[in-house]
């Protein structure tokens, strides 16, 4: 499999949030175990000093000589040195209790803190409370807090080892995300180098989960296609172009060469120059059309549209092809529109449009079969259709008519560069018209609709 | 002889315009920026101007042209433009042109629209304002829109009609499909097959057909012709 660096990993966004994450929740997780540590320990202590009190207002209450047996009984049971409690006399020496001598107090009756020495020698942390008594002697009620001790220090391990815990398996975490995400993109871009190294009809990776990367790698998918297809039909475009010019320029060279290879007379010089003139002026007609569907296509005139009435344009080109369908003993049936059928648009494109596809219709039908040319028009949409009683246009190659030079092969012996239906293909583009080419049966049936223009 | 100024800065194109026009007949300046030619258009006197559209310096084609115009020179100018587009075409008219046509041409073309533009200019150009045209023993009455050619009446569809008006205001000289196309439809060519042949057969046979001597002649790779016969 594929290795990412691990330098490139803090790099990649998913890393970075991560991280973030991981700080913000360690933020989180300190101030929740603060205020819980906070919170126990306090409350332990507040127990321990409301005893220590209590223990201290109940002596206090108690006689002297009661009290001093007292200590010594408790003293005597108290072997572990759990409440030393221990009562001094005036001069602070101990009368009875297990401490030696009295602890340094700043106040009176205010709880506090000090280690003291067990005379079997161990160290113990001790919350004491001074008290003097009414007769002279001083009292210091005192609990060992060890185990409190103890417990805070549990938390505060746990709290570090939590911490530790989190941090590592959050920066694992975020390394694991980084690094899928790392290694996501580069196969993303490892497919887009090989695309741009010309490998078209490779595609990105997508995982079908929809997530953010999945969904930009199927829109660029998705622009690829299209990129490819303009790609293709441009190669397309070339192709054709080199074939379809080959034949003419073969036919051109071989013509004049013929004549200057025989020693002719004078006629049959001027024959050879009229040929290759005629090829050559079919070839310069070819570019002319060629420059023209380029113009059309690159052209932004529609802000030069103005109202045109398809049953004019209509019309116009029925008259003009009229004595050619004639000639053929053929019917030319036009059927306007009643009303009017307006779209807005480039007179002169959509006659030439029109003249294009009623040309066609014409070339390839049988003598004396019938070519309908009706226009329609209702509240949204304007149409000219053009039905004829050839062949028609099989399936699979109704995309392909519209391609620049496309002859199909049935019509590569009839006249013709094959870009009629470029051209009307682009004139429809540029006038969001739809070009729809159905089988009539028999026949082709071409529809041109526009948008209707509102009065 | 006909004088022509071509501005023009393509050297190439020049010269061969300048060599075509020079077969045809014309007399020819050449001039490969548009003060330059300004200059000469007002100084000289020039029966027609083929001024190229797109021209290097401070004055293109078409301001060139508005110049010309705004100084009250009328001469028939010819705009050669390799911009093909139909607002391209009405904005050149617009600016004064008299006629326009897109690069790549074939020179035959170019030498029939400049006749046709110097006999628009020609006192035999009032003629065609009469109301009646005479070419041999046809005879086009402008007003009634009837033919006759000797004593036959011909009757011909009004398309038909137009496109015998247009040879015949032109007669003797060399008409171009383009030309006519533009004449007699108000649309511009394009490259359409036969069809003009097709209208030009039938209007043929209507006015040739009954054993006159025929006078609508086909010229090889140009265009037609109407002639008198004798």
């Amino acid at each position: 499999m594929f290795s990412v660096p691990l330098s490139e990993i803090p790099r990649t966004i998913s890393f970075r949030t991560a991280l973030m994450f991981l700080a913000l929740f360690g933020c989180s997780f300190l101030a929740l175990f603060g205020y819980i540590y906070w919170q126990t320990t306090g409350y332990l202590i507040t127990e321990v000093d409301s005893a220590l009190h209590r223990e201290a207002d109940r002596q206090n209450a108690l006689q002297p000589e009661l009290r001093r047996q007292e200590l010594l009984k408790h003293t005597a049971q108290d072997t572990e040195g759990r409440l030393p409690n221990t009562l001094f006399d005036a001069q602070n020496r101990p009368i009875a209790g297990a401490m030696q001598a009295l602890p340094a107090f700043r106040k009176y009756d205010r709880p506090a803190e000090f280690m003291w020495d067990k005379p079997n020698g161990h160290e113990r942390p001790v919350r004491f409370l001074v008290h003097p008594l009414d007769d002279g002697t001083t009292l210091v009620t005192a609990q060992d807090i060890r185990d409190i001790r103890e417990f805070d220090e549990l938390l505060i391990n746990a709290l570090i080892s939590g911490g530790l815990l989190l941090l590592l398996v959050g920066l694992a975490g975020a390394i694991a995300l980084g690094y899928s995400a790392r290694r996501r993109l580069d196969m993303l871009s490892r497919s887009i180098k090989k695309i741009v190294e010309g490998d078209l009809g490779g595609r990105l990776p997508t995982r079908g989960n929809y997530d953010d990367i999945d969904r930009i790698a199927t829109v660029v998918n998705g622009m690829l296609d299209a990129l490819e297809r303009l790609m293709s039909e441009v190669k397309g475009v070339c192709d054709d172009i080199a074939h379809d010019l080959r034949t003419p320029l073969t036919r051109l060279i071989a013509g004049l060469e013929r004549a200057q290879r025989r020693s002719l007379t004078e006629n049959e010089y001027a024959g050879a120059i009229d040929t290759a003139i005629e090829d050559a002026k079919g070839l310069m007609q070819t570019f002319r059309a060629l420059l023209r569907i380029s113009e059309i296509e690159g052209s932004a005139r529609r802000s030069h549209f103005t109202p045109v009435d398809l049953n004019t344009i209509s019309a116009d080109a029925v008259e003009l092809f009229e004595p050619l369908a004639e000639e053929r003993g053929m019917t030319l049936a036009f059927t306007p529109c009643s009303s009017a059928a307006t779209v807005l648009g480039d007179a002169q494109l959509l006659f030439d449009a029109t003249c294009n596809l009623l040309d066609n219709a014409i070339k390839f039908s049988p003598d004396d079969s019938k070519v309908e040319v009706t226009v329609l028009a209702d509240a949204s949409h304007c149409s000219i259709s053009i039905r004829d009683h050839g062949p028609g246009i099989p399936e699979s190659e109704r995309e392909a008519v519209f391609r620049r030079l496309y002859r199909s092969e049935s019509s590569r012996n009839t006249p013709g560069n094959g870009l009629g239906l470029s051209m009307v293909s682009a004139v429809a583009r540029l006038h969001d018209m739809t070009l729809k080419v159905d089988d009539a049966q028999p026949g082709c049936r071409v529809d041109l609709i526009g948008n209707a223009q509102r009065a | 002889m006909t004088h022509v100024l071509v501005i023009e800065d393509d050297p190439v194109t020049s010269r061969e315009i300048e060599a075509a026009l020079h077969d045809h007949g014309f007399e020819v300046t050449l001039v490969d920026n548009g003060r330059d030619g300004l200059l000469s258009a007002v100084g000289d006197t020039f029966d027609i101007i083929v001024l190229d559209r797109m021209l290097p310096g401070a004055l293109d084609g078409l301001g060139m042209l508005t110049a010309l115009r705004a100084s009250g020179i009328t001469t028939p100018v010819l705009i050669l433009s390799a911009l093909s587009a139909l607002d391209e075409r009405v904005r050149g008219l617009r600016a004064g042109g008299d006629d326009y046509l897109t690069k790549p041409f074939e020179f035959i073309e170019l030498t029939a629209r400049l006749d046709a533009l110097s006999r628009r200019r020609s006192p035999t150009a009032e003629a065609s304002r009469d109301s009646r045209i005479r070419v041999g023993n046809l005879d086009i009455d402008l007003l009634r829109r009837s033919v006759r050619r000797g004593e036959r009446k011909i009757d011909l569809l009004p398309r038909e009609y137009a496109l015998l008006e247009y040879l015949a205001q032109h007669a003797g000289q060399v008409v171009t499909r383009t030309m006519l196309f533009e004449a007699v439809w108000n649309y511009s060519y394009d490259e359409r097959t036969n069809v003009i042949d097709v209208h030009i057969g039938r209007l043929r046979h209507k006015i040739d057909g009954q054993g006159d001597a025929p006078m609508l002649h086909t010229v090889r790779g140009a265009g037609y012709v109407l002639r008198s016969p004798e």
